[in-house]
């Protein structure tokens, strides 16, 4: 084999690695968030905010009144 | 005790090399002592060279010492070695060259490097190694 092997770091072997992978794992963890935020939730809030920007409660009412649906109101017809 | 782990944790997670002997400058904790490596160290050895040690305290102060982010330099080792002696307890002494394995993690370099430190002492108590007997395989 080789000459006597040499003394390794043998202290401190977490704290090394932990020092190295939390910063990257916050990180990437916060990367994920913010992708998620502006992939997901602000497409789907964009979403709603559009459909009710220019929603008529009361024609929806009215479609919903004719279509029958209500007790306690009846369509016109009846 | 328990502020012996923190200190050892504390002082482990303030190290940017292993193998500081120097203390560190008071940083992320309070103006308590720091204890050096070697001073750590010796307290280890002393404490399995207590010659009336019993197989609960040989088995604590192992559980203990295992549960530092650090593997045990070679002496500390050979004086828990000569403790198992003591004790008649060859199956703890094997488990224990096995934790050394284990706890080096990825570090593959750390385990031969305590064996041929202790070789002597594993002579010397006739003790075979893991490899040795073939348990080290799965």
């Amino acid at each position: 084999m080789t000459m006597s092997l040499t003394k390794p770091a043998m202290r401190g072997l977490l704290a090394k690695r932990l020092r190295f992978h939390l910063p990257i794992a916050f990180g990437l963890s916060l990367i994920a968030a913010i992708a998620f935020k502006y992939a997901v939730t602000e497409p789907r809030n964009k979403a709603y905010a559009d459909f009710y920007k220019q929603y008529d409660a009361t024609k929806e009412f009215n479609a919903m009144k004719e279509a029958g649906i209500f007790e306690s109101v009846r369509p016109s017809g009846e | 005790m328990f502020s012996a782990v923190l200190r050892a944790g504390f002082r482990s997670l303030s190290r940017t090399r292993a193998n500081h002997t120097a203390p560190l400058a008071v940083r992320c904790y309070s103006h308590a002592e720091v204890e050096t490596d070697e001073e750590f160290d010796s307290r280890w050895v002393t404490y399995f060279s207590k010659p009336d040690l019993d197989a609960w305290e040989l088995r604590k102060g192992m559980n203990t010492l295992i549960g530092y982010d650090l593997v045990p330099e070679p002496k500390i080792i050979d004086s828990a070695l000569r403790a198992c002696r003591r004790l008649n307890d060859l199956a703890s002494a094997i488990r224990i060259l096995e934790a050394v394995r284990d706890k080096s993690g990825p570090h593959k370099e750390i385990y031969p490097y305590v064996i041929q430190e202790l070789s002597p002492t594993l002579q010397e108590l006739g003790i075979s190694t893991p490899e040795e007997l073939g348990i080290d395989k799965v």
